[in-house]
């Protein structure tokens, strides 16, 4: 009897189990935010907890930033050997030349990952995405058109294009300044840099967010980082702007003298 | 092509010379005459156009459907007061006709198209006018060239714009600066946090986008005239779009008694820019979409300003770029 019993428990259990499974995933395939063309809608106010802007790597607490696991599949980046003491070197020198410390725009995909919120407003032929942190703007445009023929001169966010696989947004981005970094410890890119995007609902509250990064001047090889982006779900919360870049001149404004 | 990014730095140096449409690569006009193309551009008349019900398109949501490319119909942010005048120190030529024979002031009320200064205020703004063509002191430096935030309501005749809409927003990405604009009674950010664009809260009556903006910082100037509202200004918006979809009237009270000796209203028309008119790298700075085989589409590239609007690649007007700005 008690072995029966166990037995029934057991299978009682595992039949739970399945259920319970089988319902998440019905969750996640229905449940998630859809536009009314029934594409997934990423409308909302989105930020990372993960240490990725601090390091993309993984590392242990230093004085400018806390500990991290990495988000990056397999740990470390691929420099190429003639690459790496530029990344050295901008190590070195983070706390004077990251161009976050100026409030210019991040770049793609440090924008996604920067610890600020950013607001996703999503149309049919486009998604914006607004960055509370300086003056980033981007829009994805998911209305079928491709990359300009010639991109004559750069952008800092990129040129983005987007397709749905199924519940997934696939963004393709390229036309890079060199100019960004990838994070506060000095992980760069160049001009070549391709970003290929995949953004997908984990729970209607949660997207995790994917980029495979291509740079042939950089790394060896592609390689893939990953972080989940959460929903601020904060009473009322909203955006507030941050144009960083006003505050060395801002004091002067309007027609104050400059000791006040 | 020019870099559009790099306009505020051009319209900066463009301060110097005597037309305003020097600050932009004219866009091409057949066998039309540079002065009848710069007068349809920068002069003209405020239409009539009255609140009521909305006949347009409308979105999903009930929204009228007013999205796309927008930009003034009269002047720049050159002269708020008198927009054909010129810069301060910079007349125009259009400064030896008659007031009458100039596109009317901004300021629709009072009548006299002044703005109501208190003694005080009013004293700062004309400091800042003598001294705007010669800058002595950072006061006088104007914000924007500086990649500041155009704000309120200079955002509205510097550059085209563009319009987007979504459910329970109205959003609006301006040449510098964007305003997302919420379409709820949402509690406000506390008074004590003061921005460039302030925070809004709209609703539409009609074909009528009536908007509240608080929490203003008073920073961003309205014009090289320097006139000025203070931080403790409240601005109400009234965006009145003509049923037809092809023009609206910027009407905008501004109520801030530490400053003006009574509230008063500036009015703004602008036009509608579709695939079917040039480009002309002021109004309507947009980009083909690559799409073969398929209409013309035109698409709104990034903005960028203080990453290159220094004459070494980067960094504001009198701001070292080899110093950090923020410590987070």
């Amino acid at each position: 009897m008690i072995l029966r019993w166990r037995g029934g428990a057991l299978a009682a259990a595992f039949t739970l189990g399945i259920a319970v499974a089988t319902s998440a995933a019905a969750q996640s395939a229905n449940d998630i935010p859809r536009q009314a063309n029934g594409k997934p809608d990423f409308s909302g106010i989105w930020q990372t907890l993960s240490e990725a802007d601090y390091d993309l790597e993984p590392h242990a607490g230093r004085r400018d930033a806390p500990p991290g696991p990495g988000v990056v599949d397999g740990g470390l980046l691929p420099y190429r050997d003639d690459a790496r003491p530029q990344k050295e070197q901008n190590f070195a020198n983070r706390a004077e030349d990251d161009p976050r410390l100026k409030c210019w725009v991040l770049g793609v995909p440090r924008s996604v990952y920067y610890p600020a919120p950013f607001q996703i407003l999503q149309r049919e032929r486009d998604l914006t995405l607004v960055h509370q942190f300086g003056h980033q703007v981007r829009t994805i445009h998911t209305n079928g058109t491709l990359h300009p023929e010639t991109i004559e001169e750069p952008f800092w966010l990129g040129d983005s294009r987007g397709t749905w696989e199924g519940d997934t947004l696939v963004v393709d981005v390229v036309g890079f300044y060199d100019e960004t970094w990838l994070d506060r410890a000095g992980n760069y890119h160049s001009s070549d840099l391709h970003v290929v995007e995949r953004w997908e609902f984990v729970d209607p509250n949660t997207i995790s967010y994917t980029a495979t990064i291509e740079d042939p001047q950089v790394y060896t090889q592609p390689w893939t980082l990953n972080v989940l982006l959460n929903r601020r779900r904060d009473k009322d919360f909203q955006l507030i702007e941050d144009y960083c870049f006003t505050l060395p001149y801002e004091q002067h404004y309007p027609h104050k003298d400059s000791e006040q | 092509m020019s870099r559009l990014s790099k306009l505020p730095l051009l319209a900066a140096l463009a301060s110097a010379c005597p037309l305003p449409t020097s600050a932009q690569s004219a866009p091409a006009t057949g066998a039309v005459p540079p002065e009848q193309v710069m007068q349809s551009r920068w002069g003209g008349t405020v239409p009539v156009i009255h609140s009521g019900e909305w006949a347009g398109p409308r979105l999903p949501d009930g929204q009228p459907d007013v999205q796309g490319h927008w930009s003034n119909t009269i002047a720049n942010h050159n002269n708020f007061t008198d927009p054909e005048a010129g810069p301060p120190g910079e007349p125009s030529r259009k400064l030896d006709l008659s007031r009458d024979q100039r596109s009317p002031s901004r300021v629709s009320d009072p009548p006299d198209g002044q703005i109501p200064y208190l003694p005080e205020a009013r004293a700062l703004q004309q400091e800042f006018e003598r001294n705007f063509a010669n800058p002595t002191q950072e006061k006088y430096i104007e914000p924007l060239v500086r990649c500041a935030p155009g704000g309120v309501p200079k955002s509205f005749y510097w550059h085209g714009y563009e319009i987007r809409q979504y459910p329970g927003y109205v959003a609006i990405f301006f040449n510098a600066g964007t305003r997302i604009i919420r379409l709820d009674n949402s509690p406000r950010l506390h008074p004590s946090i003061k921005l460039w664009n302030g925070d809004s809260r709209g609703r539409w009556e009609g074909n009528t986008l009536v908007v509240e903006v608080t929490n203003n910082n008073g920073k961003p100037l309205f014009g090289r005239t320097g006139d000025f509202m203070s931080e403790n200004a409240i601005v109400e918006e009234r965006f009145i779009f003509d049923p037809d979809g092809k023009r609206y009237n910027y009407v905008a009270t501004f109520n801030d008694p530490t400053v003006y000796s009574r509230p008063w209203t500036a009015t703004i028309p602008a036009r509608r820019y579709t695939e079917a008119d040039s480009t002309d790298g002021w109004h309507y700075e947009v980009v083909a979409a690559n799409r073969p085989g398929q209409p013309l589409l035109h698409e709104r590239p990034e903005r960028i300003c203080v990453e290159n609007n220094g004459p070494f690649g980067g960094g504001a007007v009198g701001v070292p770029v080899s110093e950090p700005i923020i410590a987070r």
